[in-house]
């Protein structure tokens, strides 16, 4: 926390962690455990992408496909609305979430750290939607934006959601947490509050901000019903909607469902590969020095 | 929630344990007036775009449709004030309250295991290091990275009567269950697929938390003996107040108001087991008749009234646990 | 650090910007322009198998080709979402001008002033072309507020003939009481192949039970001018009998894979016989083409035999011109064109379906009657002659009593009530029903 308290502790003890030759063993097995339970129904669905249509849910269970056929994942990746919606909803979910780190940090910031008249009131306002039913404001919220003439665009997709109450809630929290001594400090040195945003806390929240920038990424990426709702330019289409195609109550074209599936987890996968090296320790240590 | 908000917030500050931390915890107040309406003003700067977009896309929406709530609604014949009249037939429709009951259950079921199980994999992926800590931290976060729709396909499949569950419990001699066609059954099975979705997230949340607290507090416990539980106790749980408050609060609003894992895998049933409050305003709101338009509007405002109640309760109830604390 | 800041700010500004020019890069179509002179038609067809998407998507572009007046915009919609989405539009005031219907949407909705009667605006002859019982299914107060496509039957029996001789039964005269549809499902039930497959949950039942509350009834259990419910009467008690019988007799699965109309676990060779509607043909000559010479049609079978006995509703999907359409004539000039005028795209459509659904115009029954695979067809003889003739329409009652029935049935089948005590619950939950909604007096009798 603060520098006093760093020089409390001895160098040399965070070692602690390492252990013995049978706690490793154990520590590997666990790890091998959890990654099978939590693995094992996104395996399913990637192999079950190789099945035929009415394989997929065959009695009794089975693991692997009869023969390993890659076709529909050759069907997906050569269905060129398929690539399209994945490249569309790609771009909307980056923006998306860029814009809605930035409105929902500042939000949270000013929450977190400032003290301004009718606070209560505006902290109810900001925390309030997120107790609102979906259904309760769908009617609606669809009458909102066709009158501010935005279906069939991107804005419609991303702009609707951008503010998010959960998301400002979680990062006023974790603002809530920062030590007082640094801001202080600043604050004195004539700093003005954005500077302080932007130089202090900004570079600390790449942790939370690659929690909940996945999160609003998916958020976008996964939503079905809003699409359906608001977007027919087939140049739009995003990918859930491309996916809702093979599913109707009179068969499920299930193979391609699985490889559209598995093949739409990809990007997320690969950005939270890129990102995930932010989430760890010491990273407000590392901001303060 | 008004009263609740910021002195919760304040006060589970993490901070050093014992007394030093206190006395330098909050900002110093601006003195001087100019300087005071400064600060307003670069603060409703901050809070603007957010203030200025829920209000365009939640409560513009939100007034509209609690105006129209008071109508038997009919988009072609025009709408005939009725006042609270489907207010009053949704909160005597015993099927709303059971939905209500089906929620709470959910979430009680889903929540607390989740936060349990989520607490203690994220702890555990602390102590890895390296290569084996970077594919974990992926790999946790797989489940999220599924559309729901496609976790409850899963899920459902797992739980058929020949299904992977079935045959994992005849291994150990059990008899097959119909996971999702038996009234006892149907909602825990459920509740799995929901826990299991929302690990992801709520570990990488828990985590980078746990990476806030300076590992120096453990070496100073660990100096004075204390074992790893009571390390976990009175540190570590402690300094993730403000995460938990988050993850209750929010994963009781959300939990409650699952419908695509219970519409896919149960379709609310077996005899309205699975039936949540959202499912069953979603299934009223389906009918062809103008009739349903009220109704599921009144219940969903019904529904949000009783959503922010319980999270009101939340915050109280970890503000009176700080209260005994201090 | 007012550098920085000119980036926070120019960063900001960047995502804004982007977001701009892709908000502008969409903003076609959805709306009613006619730029180029013609009147656009906005059509929203509710998502069904593929060949159907295939057969409208290919008839629009003809009948768009064909003349320059209309300009047909073709949506499809997918089911699950086809209430929100058509609501939210009709809130907005941007809801399709044509619209698929099924038949039991258009009494509710004719009431509600959602269509257009279409008397005026199809010449009469067109009318007169559709068979009498499915006219009064589009009728209300002697006008015509849609135009049927075609029906299926809700209920028919699917059987597999070589499992059935396997277990010592005639495949040649399937079972035609209740009772003895019980003895075939137990005989076929061995080890993991069940013996049949039925509706079990609330939501399938709330419909597909429908053509057998009348078998067990001879009637819906709100009648008359639905001033009261009726679900006491204990001939509903029969009728769950005979759910909880093949439930709770495991000769069915326990849990259902699939959604009802879905034939996939009797496709996969799960169960021996299958109650669906006449649809599942299409998918077993689609999906599982080895299981077609090995499964029989036959009527369902009927409480005591009386074959005669209606044990199927007739479901089905017409087109329909929207209240507030902008320019009703060209969307019923569209409506004409698909499915009133010429017989043969009708025909197409049935061809299409591997005559799995029923026609409901004299013309494309002749146009059929020339087609030597629709005479040959073994299905289609059985369906059309023994099943379609005693198919009653759907009620016109809101889903809710008929979940309330469904309800009734799912509890004392999985054992969570007696039959007297849920058709009692089922009946309070009519009558409430029926006074909030206002139903009393509303129904025809």
């Amino acid at each position: 926390m603060s520098s006093d308290q760093r020089s409390g502790a001895a160098p040399g003890r965070v070692s602690q962690m390492h252990g013995t030759v049978a706690q490793r063993t154990i520590k590997g097995l666990f790890t091998l455990l959890i990654a099978i339970a939590i693995l094992f129904p996104v395996a399913w669905m990637a192999i079950a992408a190789f099945k035929s249509k009415t394989e997929v849910l065959r009695s009794p269970f089975q693991f692997f496909p009869d023969t390993w056929d890659p076709q529909n994942y050759v069907d997906m990746l050569q269905d060129d609305e398929f690539m399209r919606a994945m490249t569309v909803t790609f771009i909307g979910a980056l923006v998306f979430t860029a814009l809605s780190l930035l409105v929902n940090s500042l939000a949270a910031y000013a929450f977190a750290r400032l003290d301004f008249r009718f606070k209560r009131f505006w902290w109810v306002y900001c925390i309030t939607p997120m107790f609102v039913p979906m259904m309760a404001i769908l009617l609606t919220s669809f009458m909102v934006v066709t009158k501010l003439g935005m279906l069939n665009t991107m804005a419609v997709l991303i702009i609707p959601g951008v503010a998010s109450s959960l998301q400002m809630f979680f990062l006023r929290q974790f603002y809530l947490g920062h030590p007082a001594a640094i801001e202080e400090a600043a604050l004195i040195d004539g700093a003005n509050r954005w500077q302080i945003f932007w130089t202090i806390f900004l570079p600390q929240s790449k942790a939370p901000f690659v929690v909940v920038g996945c999160a609003s990424f998916l958020a976008y990426w996964n939503a079905y019903v809003w699409p359906v709702l608001t977007i027919t330019d087939p140049n739009l289409t995003q990918i859930m909607q491309v996916l809702g195609n093979f599913r109707s109550e009179r068969g499920v074209e299930w193979g391609l469902l699985m490889a559209g599936s598995a093949i739409a987890t990809l990007p997320t996968i690969i950005l939270l590969l890129i990102f995930q090296r932010y989430i760890v320790s010491g990273v407000r240590m590392a901001g303060i020095k | 929630m008004t009263t609740a908000d910021t002195r919760v917030a304040v006060e589970a500050t993490p901070q050093a344990p014992g007394p030093r931390g206190r006395a330098r915890r909050r900002t110093p107040r601006p003195s001087a007036t100019p300087r005071h309406l400064q600060s307003d003003l670069t603060a409703y700067l901050m809070i603007a775009p957010m203030v200025v977009l829920l209000g365009i896309f939640v409560f513009w929406p939100l007034v509209y449709s609690f105006w129209l709530s008071l109508h038997s609604i009919n988009f072609y014949l025009g709408n005939e004030w009725v006042g609270t009249q489907f207010y009053r037939y949704v909160l005597t429709d015993e099927r709303f309250w059971d939905s209500i009951k089906v929620g709470v259950t959910y979430a009680v079921m889903v929540v607390p295991t989740g936060m349990v199980i989520s607490l203690i994999l994220a702890m555990f992926i602390k102590t890895l290091r390296g290569r084996t800590a970077s594919v974990m931290k992926t790999v946790v976060y797989l489940p999220a990275v599924l559309s729901s729709v496609i976790a409850a396909i899963l899920f459902a499949f797992m739980g058929q009567d020949a299904g992977l569950i079935n045959a994992a419990i005849g291994v150990v001699g059990i008899e097959p269950i119909a996971w999702l066609n038996s009234p006892t059954f149907a909602l825990p099975a459920v509740a799995l697929a929901g826990v299991w979705l929302g690990l992801g997230v709520s570990t990488l949340i828990l985590l980078s938390a746990l990476n806030e607290i300076p590992e120096s507090y453990y070496e100073s416990a660990a100096l004075d003996g204390a074992s790893f539980l009571q390390q976990t106790w009175y540190i570590t749980i402690p300094l993730l107040r403000n995460v938990f408050l988050f993850l209750l609060v929010t994963g009781f609003t959300l939990t409650i108001q699952e419908f695509q894992l219970p519409l896919i895998m149960t379709n609310g049933g077996p005899v309205g087991a699975t039936k949540t409050p959202n499912l069953f305003i979603f299934d009223s709101f389906r009918e062809n008749t103008p009739y349903s338009t009220s109704f599921s509007l009144a219940a969903a405002l019904l529904l949000f009234l009783v959503l922010g109640a319980i999270s009101l309760v939340i915050f109280r109830l970890l503000r009176s646990e700080k209260a005994i604390d201090a | 650090m007012s550098l920085r800041r000119r980036k926070l700010w120019s960063a900001a500004g960047a995502v804004v910007a982007a977001s701009l020019v892709l908000s502008s890069c969409g903003g076609s179509g959805g709306d009613n322009e006619e730029s180029d002179g013609k009147a656009h038609v906005i059509f929203w067809q509710q998502k069904f198998e593929d060949y159907q998407q295939e057969w409208f998507k290919q008839h629009v572009d003809d009948f768009n080709a064909s003349q320059d007046e209309v300009e047909v915009e073709y949506v499809v919609v997918p089911a699950e979402a086809w209430q929100q989405k058509l609501k939210a539009a009709q809130a907005a005031g941007n809801q399709p001008d044509v619209a698929t219907t099924n038949y039991g949407g258009i009494r509710p909705g004719a009431a509600s002033g959602q269509f257009m009667p279409l008397d005026g605006l199809l010449p009469e002859d067109r009318f007169a072309d559709i068979k009498d019982n499915v006219k009064e299914f589009v009728t209300v107060d002697d006008k015509h507020y849609a135009y049927p496509m075609l029906v299926e039957p809700s209920t028919v029996l699917y059987y597999r003939t070589d499992l059935a001789k396997a277990a010592g039964l005639d495949p040649d005269s399937p079972p035609t009481t209740w009772d003895e549809l019980v003895s075939w499902a137990e005989a076929l039930t061995d080890g993991k192949t069940k013996g049949m497959t039925i509706a079990s949950t609330q939501g399938d039942l709330a419909w597909s039970s429908w053509g057998l509350q009348l078998n067990a009834c001879g009637d819906f259990p709100l009648r008359g001018d639905w001033s009261s419910a009726d679900a006491t009467d204990p001939c509903y008690a029969d009728l769950i009998d005979l759910y909880t019988r093949l439930y709770q007799g495991g000769f069915m699965p326990e849990t259902p894979k699939v959604a009802y109309p879905d034939a996939l676990p009797y496709g996969e060779g799960e169960v021996a016989m299958m109650a669906n509607g006449s649809w599942a043909i299409g998918q077993l000559k689609n999906d599982f083409p080895d299981l077609v010479d090995k499964t029989a049609v036959a009527p369902f079978p009927s409480i005591d035999g009386d074959e005669t006995k209606p044990t199927a509703t007739l479901g089905g999907w017409t087109l329909t011109v929207d209240g507030k359409a902008d320019d009703p004539e060209a969307a019923a000039a569209f409506i004409d064109y698909l499915v009133a005028g010429d017989p043969e795209i009708m025909a197409d459509f049935f061809k299409m379906s591997g005559l799995s659904k029923y026609t409901v115009r004299t013309s494309v029954d002749e146009v059929l009657a020339n087609d030597p695979k629709a005479k040959e067809d073994p299905f289609m003889q059985t369906i059309s002659d023994q099943v379609v003739p005693y198919g009653m329409p759907e009620p016109a009652y809101p889903i809710d009593i008929s979940n309330a029935m469904a309800t009734a049935i799912e509890s004392v089948m999985k054992g969570s009530a007696s039959a007297e005590d849920a058709l009692a619950t089922a009946n309070d939950a009519m009558d409430e029903i029926i006074e909030k909604q206002g139903l009393a007096g509303a129904g025809e009798g």
